[in-house]
């Protein structure tokens, strides 16, 4: 289109929803209606040349080599939480997903299903979060789609993004490289999406706010990646927390994984509610966490390069690859007694006790 | 009465939690258990009855710190696990009726009843109140009966039932409640449970080899020590038991020293919550609105003077007197557990979770054949969850 209205940059709300407050059928029809939304709210908030085209594809440079792939669907109850909302958690959760295969990520995609009297400004909210969140993690949302679900028929609002990032030939990660000796990193705190979000959910007023750790990590992994260049493997820590991930490495392998109970950072908030709410914060949700496997000589490289930056402040390292026993990951008390660190079984529901 | 714990003596009382996990504290009970139990010179059987306990035992793998000769088995301290089926029956029809939220805690709705679940491929798996969540049945996890009252005030069209499972810390909060005046749309069912009978209970079985109980810390909070007393006339060790690591740990101890003089009492190593005479407002207002009758315990059977049911003048808050003409009684019964689980055995202490041929096997977290592998307070869940079974984890590095 030759002149996209930027409806931030001119201080104003953008036509399509000063026109509707919620959300109608005809926006996910293909009609005017559609075509308003989708030129004055997402091409004009996200701004780039290959979304302007409004093609039925997005068409992008290719530098070569391989490219790593990946989708993600988004829903979270609430929308908006402490620290972040469904915006953030779909960019940078797509972004990270590319980013742990050591990959760079460079254009999403976004698809939105809408129930049928959605709020306007909600959107325009969300979406401005998409493009904040974007920015910071360098990448460009070059394409789209909006379906339009009956009253009833769909949540509020659903979020898809799939990404694309290029993938260095030089780079080798994998599960099947991690050996015994390797050390396992986070870059910070534990549980923090998870308590947050629940403790919102929950309806508990706290005093002190706790937030979502959100974040796009591909930063941070660039980093890590440089001073650190024989990183075994890494995986973004989200649902089921670091339980699940650690389960993941040692699923069927000659090794295990130990955690070291007190090495773990967890902030003092999430510990303290996380004890009220009987949620371990190992196996609460993250969205900005990343657990590397490191060989023992790029350990302290790769610890301080996360340090080094603002989302890895409070990086530790909470474990290492053991011999024996395989195939499980356990945790190591204060006390030096140890308990297997069991696989997340399902939501965490409120206790009798 | 013991004084303060041993490695707590001459430390300030505290309410600081982290004093109760510090691992020098710990490190030192650990070795006062050991000289302790050297002492003794044989092999001591010690229960605790609290499902609680059992889930930090696990979550800290105290087990660990104790010597070879010190077993520490888990008895009767679950409530969702020995809630009879008749309550759980009574739950799933009713919140199958189309003017029924049927408001329960997280614990209990993935324990089956006996009702067997039509068209299941798994094997004899009977239904739960997160099938007749699945089926079309109005059924909300709460914290406690205050979110029930909620409910029934935002839902006047709708009769909202309150599956009161629990023991005497629970059952307290219902009283209070009903006291206090409750919605006429509000009604419980009544599955709360006494413990002191069952702990009387548990010397006369055959095969009882304890010597000493961990007494659950929450439930004698509110009534105290003294109904304990008849064990400990009996022969018993008995210690109130907190769940920090040195608590646990304390109340060991306790029961260890006990053991090695032969002198016998209902010691409290958990002072700083627990008063001998227990909680007097909480128990005078539980029984205003209740009184104790016979009950049914899952797998164990009747127990006399262990239920909490409504006195008279509270009975129309009963939701098994207000649904009477649509409760079918025979149906409410049925087999006691299905075939091949031996929850009953375990929830006794008369066998290990993983003594149980479905144990770890067809029996697991996520398809749950009996009460015990459901609930958090549930044992055979707690030992699969933190791999108790897997006993002392050799770690062998790179």
């Amino acid at each position: 289109m030759s002149n996209p209205p930027d409806a931030q940059a001119a201080g104003g709300r953008s036509k399509a929803t000063s026109r509707y407050a919620t959300v109608r059928l005809a926006h996910g029809s293909g009609g005017r209606l559609s075509l308003e939304l989708i030129e004055e709210l997402f091409v004009a908030t996200f701004g780039n040349e290959p979304l302007r085209e409004l093609s039925d594809a997005a068409v992008v440079a290719n530098p070569g080599g391989r490219l790593a792939f990946c989708t993600d669907s988004h829903t979270v109850t609430p929308t908006f939480f402490p620290g972040g909302d469904i915006g953030r958690l779909a960019v940078a959760g797509t972004v990270n997903d590319l980013a742990v295969m050591g990959a760079k990520p460079m254009y999403l995609t976004a698809a939105f299903l809408l129930e049928e009297g959605y709020d306007m400004d909600e959107l325009e909210r969300v979406v401005r979060s998409m493009k904040a969140t974007a920015d910071e993690a360098g990448v460009a949302i070059v394409a789209g789609d909006t379906k339009v679900l009956e009253r009833g028929k769909g949540d509020g609002l659903f979020v898809n993004t799939a990404g694309v990032g290029f993938l260095p030939d030089e780079r080798r990660m994998g599960m099947d490289l991690v050996q015994p000796g390797d050390q396992v990193l986070v870059n910070g705190t534990l549980g923090d999406h998870g308590i947050a979000v629940m403790s919102r959910r929950e309806g508990l007023d706290l005093a002190v706010e706790l937030t979502s750790d959100v974040a796009p990590l591909n930063g941070l992994i660039e980093r890590v990646l440089e001073v650190a260049p024989n990183v075994r493997f890494m995986r973004d820590v989200t649902r089921g927390g670091l339980a699940a991930v650690a389960n993941e490495v040692v699923l069927r392998r000659p090794f295990g994984l130990r955690v070291y109970d007190v090495a773990v950072p967890v902030h003092d908030l999430v510990e303290q509610y996380s004890e009220m709410l009987g949620i371990d914060p190992l196996l609460a949700a993250n969205e900005g966490k990343v657990m590397m496997i490191v060989p023992p000589d790029e350990t302290e490289a790769a610890l301080g390069a996360m340090k080094a930056h603002p989302l890895g402040r409070e990086a530790a390292v909470i474990g290492d690859i053991v011999k024996k026993p395989e195939g499980v990951a356990l945790v190591e008390t204060a006390y030096g007694s140890r308990r297997v660190l069991e696989m997340p079984i399902e939501e965490q529901l409120p206790r009798i006790c | 009465m013991l004084e303060r714990p041993t490695a707590l003596a001459g430390q300030p009382d505290t309410f600081e939690p982290t004093t109760y996990r510090d691992p020098d504290l710990v490190a030192g009970l650990k070795d006062r258990i050991a000289e302790v139990a050297r002492q003794i010179g044989r092999p001591v059987k010690l229960m605790h009855i609290c499902g609680t306990h059992e889930h930090e035992i696990g979550r800290f793998a105290l087990r660990d710190l104790l010597p070879e000769s010190v077993t520490v088995l888990a008895g009767p301290g679950c409530p969702v696990c020995v809630c009879d089926n008749e309550y759980i029956n009574m739950a799933i029809r009713l919140s199958l009726e189309p003017d029924v939220i049927l408001a329960s805690f997280g614990d209990m709705l993935a324990v089956p009843g006996s009702i067997p679940l039509e068209g299941e491929r798994r094997g004899d798996v009977r239904m739960s109140l997160l099938d007749a969540r699945a089926r079309g049945g109005d059924v909300r996890a709460v914290y406690s009966v205050f979110d029930a009252a909620h409910l029934a005030e935002q839902n006047p069209d709708k009769q909202v039932v309150f599956f009161s499972v629990g023991f005497e810390t629970t059952v307290v909060a219902v009283a209070a409640m009903l006291k206090r005046g409750a919605p006429d749309n509000l009604s419980v069912i009544e599955a709360n449970y006494y413990t002191p009978p069952a702990s009387k209970l548990l010397p006369t079985l055959e095969g009882f080899d304890i010597e000493g109980f961990i007494l659950p810390g929450h439930a004698v909070t509110i009534t105290g020590l003294r109904v304990y007393e008849p064990l400990a006339e009996q022969g018993l060790a008995c210690a109130a038991g907190g769940f920090e690591p040195v608590d646990v740990m304390a109340s060991v101890v306790s029961l260890l020293e006990q053991i090695r003089d032969q002198r016998f009492a209902v010691e409290n190593p958990y002072k700083r919550l627990v008063k001998y005479d227990g909680n007097e407002k909480a128990k005078r207002e539980t029984d205003e609105v209740f009184e104790l009758s016979p009950i049914r315990w899952r797998g164990i059977g009747e127990i006399p003077a262990s239920g909490y049911k409504l006195r008279p003048e509270y009975q129309r808050y009963s939701a098994a007197r207000r649904f009477a003409g649509r409760l079918d009684p025979i149906d409410l019964q049925g087999a006691e557990h299905p075939k091949g689980c031996r929850c009953a055995e375990v929830t006794l202490g008369q066998i290990r979770p993983d003594d149980c041929g479905v144990f770890g096997k067809l029996c697991t977290p996520d398809s749950p054949y009996g009460p015990c592998m459901v609930s958090h307070e549930g044992t055979c869940r707690a030992w699969y969850v933190y791999g108790m079974h897997k006993e002392r984890l050799h770690v062998e590095p790179a």
